[in-house]
């Protein structure tokens, strides 16, 4: 008798082990990604684009002096001439630089002529907080146009003394700090549309021909464990099959190469399986005493599924909707190929850009990988796949039968 | 008196299984009939039969003759939708659709296509107070069907049997998911609609059937073993075999 005690509470210690196992790996990887991630999250990083701009700017003369309202921290460094507050810093790859940490409002640096040739050469730029100056011309007491910043390397200090000294400055070679997802967060939300519109009409009408329309057809196991085959497909293998057959359909478009569209295409393959069998699963839990009431009305097939049944099983598609959200959001390896992996700033539809899920594999990928910013991307990828978890949760438990 | 239906040598099979056997009957109009009998007797199958509901079932096969207004029922080719709405039916649990209780109503005449407001909402209301439900519910027309008792949903059921103004409503024990005083209001609304409307009615309960029903018929085993004024049937049964059933000596 004692014996057997012994096994069962030995056999019991091993699953409560294995068990928390799993729980405390996932607990470690939270706490890695947002440690090294955290830092590098700011609301900036929603809105800026990933490629830093560079402006070469003439500074417009001023012989005026810019009294500071408010203290500075210790480690700004002001200029009364020219109303300009700079600060050391670093950056992403840890690189020392000098930003701007505040602009008098009546400063020269509020009106910088843009002077590099191109399209927006003449136009009025705002030097802002955050970007980063890597030099300043000046004219010396001898007319003569020199440099200063970090292009020979001068830190803040050095940088606002030197400029102190002059009369005039002449330009500033100013550069933004980059960094940011906007680009990768409207071609993702551009991915989530294309491959929806394509995916869920497919899916939905397969869903309900399989359940609704060809119950007892002999075809119907057929076509039901095909579905489950692609389910099992690793979507790297559909990326390439996106590069093979869904490119000439893009080119169709215009489309050269790597393009959203073609991503999109790809992940709606990817997603029917998903679509399929979610919807099919909520059909399933629509009583058949709906059916029968609707049919004893005189109600027709297609009148009974649009008015009764896809109604009453909107929750489950809504489901199957979100965790298609989910799995474009964490997609990866099929947008590799069919996206391309260069991160746009600017995403169109017929043109290359990445899903925040490849920006990482593709700030990683670089000479100089960001964990930063790739920990910050895990971040608020997770953040959205967590939320979209919760979502499904509550419309499951919100469908909870009233019938 | 009329006839509504009349069944003659009706044989039906799931797949290998009969189910019904030989069943021949009349049953009148403006009146209600009854069908009482042990659980897998048949009587829900037949009940079925008369609005082509088995339609719905894989693998079913129906021989014979059921002749309703004059026409067989039993072909292929009659419209199945135009029988419906002559042939109303209320099921064994409340199942009114998860819309409002005003689109339950209406659902049926929707299905034909009919749009106008003031026409649907005549129906609505006239439907709902035969029903016995219309004080109840005149207020919150638009709340969900959900949100009614068990009882008044069963009754909600019949206001959109009878939205289509239907010639028979067929029940299939309509009260056995209720409570007694809910069940007793459904058997005094039935005493009600059978001035307008012939109906036929699958119960489990012999005192339902003695209750509210001027004929019986008791079946066992997919067959028909008797047939008759409700009063007949219970007080001087002519088979043993149905006396021994109201007897509760099985069943």
């Amino acid at each position: 008798m004692r014996k057997f005690n012994i096994k069962d509470l030995i056999l019991d210690g091993i699953t409560y082990l294995f068990s928390s196992v799993s729980l405390i790996l996932l607990v470690i990887i939270f706490i890695f990604i947002f440690q090294k991630g955290f830092s590098s999250l700011n609301l900036e990083l929603f809105t800026s684009p990933y490629w830093s701009e560079n402006y070469y700017a003439s500074i417009p003369a001023s012989n005026n002096t810019y009294l500071l309202k408010s203290t500075l921290d210790s480690n700004e460094y002001y200029s009364e001439k020219f109303g300009i507050a700079l600060k050391d810093d670093f950056n992403a790859r840890n690189e020392a630089i000098v930003v701007i940490s505040y602009v008098h409002p009546d400063s020269p640096f509020n009106e910088l002529t843009n002077s590099t040739s191109g399209a927006n050469e003449g136009q009025i730029i705002t030097a802002q907080e955050g970007m980063i100056v890597n030099k300043i011309s000046y004219i010396n007491s001898n007319g003569v146009t020199r440099s200063a910043g970090l292009v020979i390397k001068q830190m803040a200090e050095d940088t606002i003394n030197t400029i102190e000294k002059s009369d005039q400055l002449d330009s500033v070679f100013l550069q933004t700090q980059g960094g940011g997802i906007l680009g990768s967060l409207i071609a993702t939300i551009m991915l989530i549309l294309i491959s929806l519109l394509i995916s869920l009409p497919i899916g939905i009408m397969t869903a309900i021909y399989l359940n609704e329309y060809a119950k007892y057809n002999r075809f119907t196991p057929w076509i039901r464990s095909s579905i489950e085959l692609l389910t099992g497909v690793p979507s790297i293998v559909f990326g390439l099959m996106g590069v093979l057959v869904l490119f000439p359909i893009t080119s169709v478009f215009g489309a050269s190469g790597t393009s959203i569209l073609l991503g999109g295409l790809t992940l709606s393959i990817i997603l029917l399986p998903v679509i399929i069998r979610t919807t099919e699963e909520s059909l399933k839990v629509v009583p058949d005493s709906f059916r029968e009431a609707s049919h004893s009305l005189g109600a027709n097939h297609s009148q009974t599924i649009f008015k009764i049944i896809i109604p009453a099983a909107l929750p489950g598609i809504l489901t199957a909707t979100i965790l298609s959200i989910g799995r474009i959001i964490g997609e990866s390896a099929a947008l590799i190929y069919t996206m391309g992996t260069y991160i746009s700033d600017k995403p169109e539809l017929l043109k290359g850009a990445t899903s925040l899920a490849v920006q990482i594999w593709s700030i990683m990928n670089g000479d100089q990988p960001n964990f930063g910013l790739a920990s910050a991307i895990s971040i608020i990828i997770l953040v959205m796949v967590l939320v979209m978890n919760i979502g499904v949760k509550v419309l499951t438990r919100s469908k909870v039968k009233k019938w | 008196m009329e006839n509504s239906f009349s069944i003659n040598n009706l044989n039906l099979f799931y797949g290998d299984k009969q189910a019904l056997k030989n069943i021949s009957m009349d049953i009148s109009r403006y009146e209600v009939t009854a069908f009482i009998g042990p659980s897998g007797c048949g009587k829900s199958t037949l009940l079925r039969c008369l609005n082509r509901m088995n339609d719905l079932i894989p693998n079913v096969r129906i021989e014979g003759d059921i002749v309703f207004d004059q026409e067989n029922i039993n072909k292929d080719k009659i419209d199945v939708v135009q029988l419906r709405t002559r042939v109303g039916m209320v099921f064994q649990k409340p199942n009114p659709f998860p819309m409002s209780i005003y689109e339950n109503v209406v659902y049926g005449l929707r299905c034909q296509n009919i749009k106008d407001k003031n026409v649907l909402n005549k129906v609505c209301e006239n439907s709902l107070r035969k029903a016995a439900l219309w004080d109840e519910v005149k207020d919150r027309l638009n709340d969900n069907a959900y949100g009614l008792s068990g009882g008044q949903q069963q009754r909600l059921c019949i206001a959109r049997a009878i939205a289509m103004e239907p010639e028979v409503i067929l029940m299939d024990e309509p009260t056995s998911a209720l409570d007694p005083i809910a069940t007793a209001k459904i058997e005094e609304l039935i005493q009600e609609l059978k001035k307008d409307y012939t109906i036929i009615i699958v119960t489990h309960s012999m005192h339902q059937a003695a209750r509210i029903s001027d004929k019986t018929a008791f079946f066992l085993m997919g067959e028909v073993i008797e047939m008759g004024e409700t009063r007949n049937l219970f007080h001087v049964p002519k088979d043993k075999r149905t006396e021994d059933y109201i007897t509760g000596r099985f069943g």
